[in-house]
């Protein structure tokens, strides 16, 4: 077989698409670098790109759509996810999406996520079009080394290859464009506490018209647990959207057992603050499981270690605690806080006790 | 300078480095290595936090790549290689705090067995120092130049981290201040979030922001702007921007999308850059370092050679891409003026992990 490289000025699409269809593997300009395209359904196909680039099994690659027709005939959206993509895309973006597992399966990742190219692209957009399902969207570059921005270097890289390659469409030197940004779509894994997970011994409704009405609040709460503490570990399950206030509630809970400096432990997951001079408390551990996607996370958290008595657990998004609810549960007294924001300033703290 | 083992388990990134001083002779961040669930040039954030399990392999890989530089001894594979490659070597540096306790707690086993294995000193160093020293990071053949021109005033942003640091001398610091909530690459990609746009949010900020040239449309507040000190906050920032959103409406706020990521990234931005000014002009200083993972972004990047620029000074960024991440490199770097100022541990199995280590105390 021989490698046929074409000027981009002078090819025609349908000559394209037809060795698409017929399994062919081509290289061509894309929004970013030199990209190696073949049909997403063809299996051969897809396994002769993988051999170009030394791939190693297992890794992802993503797409090229030409419109949300068919980015929604191959990906999973919701509706919120589509409207917010109709407003970025086309654009110089990788869409990470559940797939609908309409190519071939090699494509996707082990989790069954598929990454997609919208871009904004006459050439690419019309080529997938005409094409009428999906394209590999990979830079044409052996895994691991750099991506190719000139024909020259590409071919260099790829010496051993061209034999598997059918046709290179030449657009000379490409801008020095980034690397498209990634943007994972797909809804973690991790478990959610439903309701009806416990029975409620107390459920007590207050009204917070500021942030230090919520601290108030909060050291409220860590006075009514001084007594159990000494028994049983205590758990803060805090609720609530993205600045709402949990953050604000946990650093009223640990300026009452004067630790002065509390800050987010989003990037870490949990900070433990010893306060072992206090007559009841020893840790407290401030928890976020807002970055947390797999139930296989809570694993490395040991969190059975923490569940003793004189231990204060506060996690923020406790929502996603499923995993390990039954032992916090079985193990711990657990305070369930909801916050809600109900108008300008306002938010509504309900706190509840299990039984 | 001192040839140094180095380990970085702090949080999400497994790493080891061998490195020379500033030199980087090796350096391998598991998730460079990883071979599936990878996208392009931005790594979802998976199950990556069980270090244990994949350590020997990172710490091993590092050693072979030295090796292949250094030409110690043939590659065979046999525990008398490591051993020829260890007894080149001068210490083991590892980090032990900042971070999440589980993972510094991985690293240090590690690093104490090497230690305690080959008869090597262990030096436990600082992550946050690791970032101020990521800026003067350089290649095996000695490049980009990067001689120590102290007084500094380091920044060091990313989604853990927020601090404005005085550096007066090599590990001699005085912290300024620092983040009373969240941190300011945590708030990028908060907001992110509440746009809609999955994570990790802020290179889709910076994209977006990209988009429309930066515009500040909407003028959020800018957080901490009137408190005389050095200290910052984002969480009131991101809280109005919430309600913004929900005055909003679904269908408007999709609408300007990109003005609305520029124009919260531009507060934080703002926030960030007025804190420097401050310092760089109540404290004399025009030389300025800005290390961790916030220091990716392009922009930002200019907006602080603009900064600079009026107070005739300089900003330096680290050196190479990966260096803005977590890496043990850094670590190494550290740990190798660590060795020179003879600051070992005198027992090593005393080493024990301090998840909330703070760079300096503050003045």
């Amino acid at each position: 077989m021989n490698m046929k490289v074409v000027p981009k000025q002078t090819i025609s699409i349908p000559e394209v698409v037809d060795i698409l269809h017929r399994g062919g593997v081509v290289v061509a300009p894309t929004d970013t670098v030199y990209g190696l395209l073949c049909d997403a359904k063809n299996e051969i196909a897809v396994k002769k790109l993988i051999a170009i680039k030394n791939r190693p099994a297992g890794k992802p690659i993503s797409v090229f759509v030409s419109d949300f027709d068919m980015l929604n005939a191959y990906g999973v959206l919701n509706v919120q996810q589509s409207s917010v993509l109709k407003t970025i895309l086309p654009g110089r973006y990788t869409i990470v999406l559940d797939s609908k597992h309409k190519n071939s399966s090699l494509l996707e990742s082990e989790k069954g996520t598929l990454g997609f190219r919208f871009i904004d692209n006459a050439f690419i957009t019309e080529l997938v079009k005409q094409f009428g399902s999906p394209l590999t969207a990979t830079s044409a570059n052996l895994s691991g080394s750099e991506p190719h921005y000139s024909i020259k270097t590409l071919l260099s890289d790829l010496r051993s290859k061209t034999e598997l390659i059918d046709l290179v469409v030449d657009a000379g030197d490409l801008p020095h464009n980034k690397p498209s940004t990634v943007l994972d779509l797909t809804t973690p894994t991790v478990q959610t506490i439903r309701g009806g997970d416990l029975l409620w011994k107390e459920d007590v409704a207050l009204i917070s018209h500021s942030e230090e009405e919520t601290q108030m609040i909060a050291r409220l709460q860590m006075g009514s647990i001084l007594d159990s503490v000494q028994k049983k570990p205590v758990v803060f399950i805090l609720e609530g959207e993205l600045g709402v206030g949990k953050t604000v509630f946990v650093k009223a809970i640990a300026e009452s057992l004067e630790i002065p400096r509390v800050v987010s432990p989003t990037y870490v997951i949990y900070y433990e603050y010893d306060v072992s001079g206090h007559p009841f408390i020893q840790y407290l551990i401030h928890f976020d499981l807002f970055s947390l996607e797999e139930d296989e996370e809570f694993k490395v958290l040991q969190i059975d270690r923490m569940l003793k008595p004189g231990n204060v657990l506060c996690f923020e998004w406790g929502e996603k605690a499923g995993p390990v609810f039954e032992m916090l549960k079985e193990k711990a007294e657990i305070v369930f806080i909801h916050m809600k924001y109900t108008g300008k300033g306002e938010r509504e703290i309900a706190i509840r006790r299990k039984k | 300078m001192a040839l140094i083992l180095a380990i970085d388990t702090s949080c999400d990134e497994t790493s080891a480095a061998v490195v020379d001083g500033q030199r980087i002779l090796s350096s391998v961040v598991y998730s460079q290595i990883l071979i599936h669930k990878q996208w392009g040039g931005v790594v979802p954030n998976l199950a990556k936090r069980a270090h244990v399990e994949r350590l020997d392999s990172v710490v091993a890989n590092a050693l072979k790549k030295y090796n292949s530089i250094a030409k110690v001894t043939d590659w065979n594979g046999s525990p008398e290689y490591v051993e020829k490659i260890m007894h080149s070597l001068d210490a083991v540096a590892v980090t032990y705090g900042p971070g999440l306790a589980v993972a510094l707690e991985a690293g240090i086993v590690k690093a104490k067995e090497l230690s305690n294995r080959y008869h090597k000193p262990l030096i436990g160093v600082n992550h946050m120092e690791g970032h101020i020293y990521s800026v003067f990071m350089q290649n095996r053949n000695g490049n980009p130049e990067r001689p120590f021109q102290f007084p500094y005033l380091a920044l060091l942003v990313s989604g853990g981290h927020t601090e404005l640091i005085h550096m007066k001398g090599h590990r001699t610091y005085e912290l300024l201040g620092e983040t009373v909530d969240d941190a300011g690459g945590e708030a990028l990609d908060k907001a992110a979030k509440m746009l809609g746009l999955g994570y990790p949010g802020g290179p889709v900020i910076e994209q977006l922001a990209q988009e429309v040239h930066n515009e500040d449309r909407y003028r959020f507040p800018r957080p901490m702007a009137k408190s005389k000190d050095y200290q910052f906050s984002f969480s009131g920032l991101k809280t109005s921007f919430l309600y913004f959103l929900r005055e909003m409406g679904e269908e408007e706020k999709n609408k300007n999308l990109r003005y609305l990521a520029s124009s919260f990234q531009e507060a934080v931005f703002d926030s960030i850059l007025l804190k420097t000014e401050r310092a760089m002009k109540e404290k004399g200083l025009n030389r300025i370092l800005v290390g961790g993972g916030v220091s990716a972004n392009r922009y930002l990047r200019k907006r602080f050679r603009r900064l600079v620029r009026q107070y005739q000074g300089e900003v330096l960024f680290p050196s190479f891409s990966y260096l803005t991440g977590d890496n043990a490199a850094m670590i190494g770097a550290v740990g190798s003026i660590m060795f020179e100022q003879k600051q070992f541990m005198k027992d090593p199995d005393a080493l024990e992990r301090e998840p909330r280590l703070l760079v300096a105390s503050s003045a």
